[in-house]
């Protein structure tokens, strides 16, 4: 970081122009709408025009007039009215919100708090000479990468109470609104435990073992082992793992989509899910608009929270 | 708990072989769900529920390829892998064009008036935030400009959402880089340009190619864009999935084949680059 060509403009602008424009821009745009009311209708228009033949001559009828045929016009008109923060409003009155936020704080701790404390167990476990590790390492890895979408219809499949692998268990998975919520949990722990998992193993792995050595020899149990030597190791990458973790279970949506479609009822359906709903499939683009600004203010105040330690990790 | 750790790989207790075990049933319970898929999509429509338990391909059933045969000959699915693989090459591919010089900006060259750190981070922040946020925006943009159903705003989108992965990653990259080649260059009198063309991306290679991989296989798995801005013409594997369910209820059979289809190309590119995932995913804070 020592050049100070101007040079430097040149190689950085292309990127910042592209956020800008794609980024800052749309959430300018999006923020606007969020003040508005917008109202589509279809308005039908109907023409008469007169009929022609292959020549171009006016068609005539018997009793000498023009033979007409009926032209429909459609039209698609958005009436935009602004109604100041009448749409923020709106947010703390309605029973879906406070629903879609009670499902996602439960979704967030239960998912984010057992995928950190079974990828740290993992780890501890894996952190040793265990014969054929680095291909168990590599099945860990397949979870990250499957099509969050895809593994939503195949949990489907899984979780199907009759028939299913596991339907021998009797457990309403996907009928009983708290069951579906626990199936949607389990299916992120099922995706993101590995990676959890293959943080902690590679921060677990930088550590040269004669630290662990050293803390043996000095008669530590598995306690004091866990918490003075482990987690004062890990503490950083914890943070990190944490935030990423958090950021990406806010926005949680492939998972209920595929595997509840937001259901039974809306026992499932994620503040991602309801703002998608809202805007794209009941087309109430001011509120939706509404409603993820709100997601989006959460996720600033985590990063504002975060930014100093975000500066010494990335710094 | 971590001395064992320590000890020479021969000698092993009780206690160490019950971990192994542990061990391997663990990772068995995480590949189940593949497993499973391969199963199902081996059997006959006919089997799908009449096998029980593990469903083992020729003890519990007689398999057959025609699910994957009529899923891979179908128009639909070729359609809608085509589109995938174009969407997500142009993402990265569009994405890496210009986060490259933007990380190589950020490794390389002080910025007076935002310090390097806060750019970063700023690119970092774009990581984080929750993409519904831009759904309804992208939506009325492109429809404006007529670009709805193309594969050509995927591209722009996915391109958008993976900028900010490759500047953050592709800056770590850089800084791990010696800097006295490329000052050598610039003392012989070459310009920033052949610094960073002829220097620092051939040693930056094979971590820029990862990143491209990681970035492909975040586009490949973008749903809540795809199935906004698409309807027909520019349908990717995902929304060709979720596409069919409405239609057809859940075929089981084709369901698995179908979930596979998806998840392979990513799922391998996972493994292609193992060595870059953990540095990929936390975004650089962790080295793998």
């Amino acid at each position: 970081m020592r050049w100070t060509s101007n040079a430097r403009f040149l190689f950085l602008a292309p990127a910042v122009v592209w956020v800008l424009a794609f980024t800052v821009f749309p959430l300018g745009y999006s923020l606007y709408i969020a003040f508005l009311k917008i109202d589509s209708k279809t308005e039908i228009t109907r023409e008469r025009v007169p009929m022609f033949d292959e020549a171009g001559d006016p068609i005539m009828l018997a009793n000498g007039k023009q033979r007409m045929r009926t032209i429909i016009h459609k039209e698609q008109i958005n009436t935009t009215t602004f109604q100041g923060l009448k749409n923020f409003k709106r947010i703390f009155k309605d029973n879906q919100v406070a629903t879609s936020v009670r499902i996602t704080l439960t979704f967030i701790l239960s998912s984010v708090s057992i995928e950190l404390a079974l990828g740290f167990l993992l780890a501890v476990l894996f952190n040793r000479h265990l014969a054929g590790r680095a291909a168990m390492r590599a099945v860990m890895i397949l979870p990250i990468f499957a099509t969050p979408l895809a593994a939503g219809y195949l949990f489907f499949t899984i979780l199907y109470e009759e028939g299913g692998p596991l339907g021998f268990l009797g457990f309403p998975f996907l009928s009983d609104p708290d069951w579906a919520l626990f199936s949607v949990i389990f299916v992120d722990i099922w995706q993101w435990t590995p990676f959890c998992f293959l943080v902690f193993l590679a921060a677990l792995q930088s550590v040269p073992d004669e630290l662990y050595e050293a803390a043996v020899v000095d008669g530590a149990n598995g306690w004091q082992m866990l918490r003075m030597v482990l987690l004062p190791i890990l503490q950083n990458t914890i943070v990190i793992v944490l935030l990423l973790r958090l950021a990406e279970a806010l926005k949680v949506f492939d998972i209920p989509f595929a595997l509840t479609g937001g259901g039974p009822g809306i026992a499932t359906q994620s503040y991602s899910f309801l703002a998608f709903r809202t805007g794209i499939r009941f087309f109430d683009l001011g509120y939706a608009s509404a409603l993820c600004y709100g997601l989006l203010i959460t996720v600033m105040i985590i990063i504002m929270l975060t930014f100093r330690r975000l500066r010494e990790t990335y710094g | 708990m971590a001395e064992m750790a320590a000890r020479p790989v021969g000698e092993r207790g009780f206690g160490e072989s019950l971990l192994w075990l542990v061990a391997i049933c663990v990772t068995l319970a995480f590949f189940f769900p593949f497993y499973w898929a391969i199963s199902q999509g081996l059997r006959n429509p006919i089997d799908t529920f009449t096998v029980s338990g593990l469903g083992v391909p020729w003890l519990s059933f007689d398999p057959t390829l025609d699910n994957w045969i009529t899923q891979l000959s179908s128009p639909e699915s070729r359609r809608a892998l085509a589109n995938s693989t174009i969407v997500s090459v142009g993402a990265s591919v569009l994405a890496l064009a210009l986060g490259t010089p933007a990380a190589y900006a950020l490794a390389r060259f002080r910025f007076r008036r935002v310090p390097n750190i806060d750019i970063t981070i700023w690119f970092l922040s774009q990581r984080i935030l929750p993409p519904v946020a831009t759904v309804i925006p992208f939506y009325l943009v492109m429809r404006a400009f007529g670009l709805l159903d193309t594969q050509l705003a995927l591209i722009l989108v996915n391109a958008t959402f993976v900028l900010p992965f490759a500047v953050v990653i592709l800056r770590q990259t850089f800084l791990d880089l010696p800097l006295e080649l490329e000052e050598a260059v610039l003392v012989d009198g070459g310009t920033y340009r052949t610094a960073f063309m002829r220097v620092a991306l051939p040693l930056a290679a094979p971590s820029i190619a990862a990143t491209a991989l990681i970035s492909f296989a975040f586009s490949w798995n973008e749903f809540l864009f795809a199935i906004t801005l698409s309807s027909r013409d520019s349908l990717t594997i995902p929304v060709f999935i979720a596409g069919s369910v409405d239609t057809r209820g859940v075929q089981f059979w084709f369901m698995a084949v179908r979930a596979l289809i998806a998840m392979v190309p990513p799922v391998l590119i996972a493994l292609l680059a193992q060595r870059y995932i953990v540095r990929g995913l936390t975004l650089g804070a962790v080295k793998g």
